[in-house]
């Protein structure tokens, strides 16, 4: 009982002013006639159209699938590639420069480079999403793998773990976590990109969809988008968290106890 | 400083292979042709546009959206931050509307902000602030907090008053975070700059770069996108050099 009034509590003190602002927003644009700022009802009436009705397996499907495969293949070669450079510090120091200058490209910027490789369609959005992704994961994947505590890897070399053994059993636990802020910061990275290479690329998707709405004066729909862009962004980040919280219950309590 | 003498060498080799392998990649095999350039050609474009008064234009915009739009975001956030760190009360309402709003890439609003402000220098600082504001508040009044309760109960004890606290204890143990938010925000800011260019059609290397793709000049794409690599790491390097004079008791 004590326990969800305290939830209660949290959920009233976190909440009062998001509902505020919805309700202002509401109320103050109920009769306007801004062109550009429409009344948020109707916003909203346009939003359960389009999203429920109409473009949902359109626009926010290729656009959801370009991100999670994109996604996916930039985890399947950035780990693996951040394990075996991470676990020799020679090879490390040698391609961390490398790594790190691409990484201080604005991850948007490579789409054009991509579009000229590829062209407009999928494959182009899939290779930019994962090759912007990918360096996210791999210097993370270098630098946890390569920080392993001192202690630990002597303590396995004492008792006589093979390789292998120390591979999966110590270093990878261990350089999980910074695997894990490696993937989020990855995945921040790829919705950006999935968006960018959808406008810079136009045609279909959610992000294409919503540019061509603004440039075709189109205020409701151009709206419409950004809110579900908006709503996506954080919700795609919000699943991440919980993921990472569920995966790595282990460490937490491990750091609790320390 | 041996690691000095060491890290260097191991770049510039890095860096040296990194080009080779760029440019036989681009010489034989399926990506050889117009639509890649290779690593001597990107850098001969390279060259050819540090003569280019255009090229300098852009890269003097990008870094005025960048910079105005980092100087504001601090301007606003940190007193924000401060204000709302400093009771329980606001500082948990605030909380998640804030991280609502950090979370959301500033991509994002690109389509109403060309609606609303037009592709320009103001749609970019506009695009940078909201990139920033609500992470460096938050994460100024997550430092504020953090502030260490027993340096606090004596301050209160002496009985200094609330603006001796923020001086004393507030804004010290504040600096640490604060430091990390200006980091993200200042490579954030650039970024942005960036993208507003490129994906919104604001002045700068952003659009100089949808403008050499969409001609299909390749090497002159690549040296646009090498000179935003050099860009971004000079920033954060800079960034990090200041911060260790300016908030040298925090160990960093």
């Amino acid at each position: 009982m004590r326990r969800i009034g305290k939830w209660l509590l949290a959920i009233l003190i976190g909440g009062w002013l998001p509902v505020l602002l919805v309700t202002w927003w509401w109320n103050a644009s109920a009769d306007s006639t801004d062109p550009f700022f429409p009344p948020l009802q109707a916003i909203w009436e346009q939003f359960q159209f389009n999203w429920i009705w109409q473009f949902w397996g359109v626009h926010v499907m290729p656009t959801l699938q370009n991100l999670i495969v994109g996604f996916l293949i930039a985890v399947v070669i950035a780990i693996p590639l951040g394990v075996v450079v991470g676990s020799s510090r020679a090879t490390a120091s040698y391609v961390e420069p490398v790594v790190d200058f691409i990484r201080s490209i604005p991850p948007v910027a490579l789409v054009p480079i991509f579009i000229l490789l590829l062209g407009l369609d999928s494959s182009m959005r899939i290779a930019s999403i994962a090759f912007a992704a990918s360096f996210p994961i791999l210097l993370n994947t270098i630098e946890g793998v390569r920080a392993t505590n001192v202690v630990l890897l002597d303590t396995a070399s004492v008792f006589r773990l093979t390789r292998s053994q120390v591979l999966w059993r110590v270093r990878l636990p261990n350089a999980l976590p910074t695997v894990f802020a490696g993937l989020q910061v990855g995945f921040q990275i790829a919705f950006i990109v999935a968006i960018a290479s959808e406008i810079l690329g136009s045609g279909f998707g959610l992000g294409a969809f919503t540019l061509i709405a603004t440039d075709s004066f189109m205020i409701l729909d151009a709206w419409t988008g950004v809110m579900l862009l908006g709503i996506l962004g954080y919700v795609l980040n919000l699943v991440f968290d919980v993921v990472e919280r569920i995966s790595l219950r282990w460490y937490y309590g491990q750091k609790k106890l320390a | 400083m041996p690691g000095v003498i060491r890290r260097i060498p191991a770049g510039l080799v890095s860096a040296v292979v990194a080009l080779l392998i760029w440019q036989v990649v681009g010489s034989v095999g399926p990506l050889a042709g117009d639509s890649f350039a290779t690593a001597s050609e990107a850098i001969v474009a390279l060259f050819g546009l540090l003569g280019d008064s255009q090229f300098w234009l852009a890269v003097f915009e990008t870094l005025q959206m960048a910079i105005i739009g980092f100087a504001l975001s601090m301007i606003i956030a940190v007193p924000l931050g401060l204000l709302i760190g400093l009771s329980r009360f606001s500082y948990r309402s605030t909380k998640f509307t804030f991280d609502f709003f950090k979370v959301i890439p500033p991509i994002v609003l690109i389509p109403i902000a060309i609606l609303v402000i037009g592709p320009s220098i103001a749609m970019g600082v506009a695009l940078a602030v909201f990139a920033n504001v609500f992470a460096v508040a938050i994460q100024t009044a997550y430092g504020v907090r953090d502030a260490d309760p027993t340096l606090l109960e004596t301050m209160r004890c002496y009985r200094m008053n609330v603006l001796q606290q923020i001086r004393y204890a507030r804004l010290p143990s504040a600096a640490a975070q604060i430091a990390v938010a200006t980091r993200l925000a200042a490579t954030a800011s650039l970024i942005v700059a960036v993208v507003a260019g490129l994906v919104g059609g604001a002045p700068g290397l952003g659009r100089l770069l949808a403008l050499y793709q969409s001609a299909g000049t390749a090497d002159r794409t690549y040296a646009v996108v090498l000179t935003l690599g050099i860009l971004g790491l000079v920033t954060s390097r800079l960034i990090v050099r200041v911060q260790r004079r300016a908030v040298f008791w925090s160990g960093r």
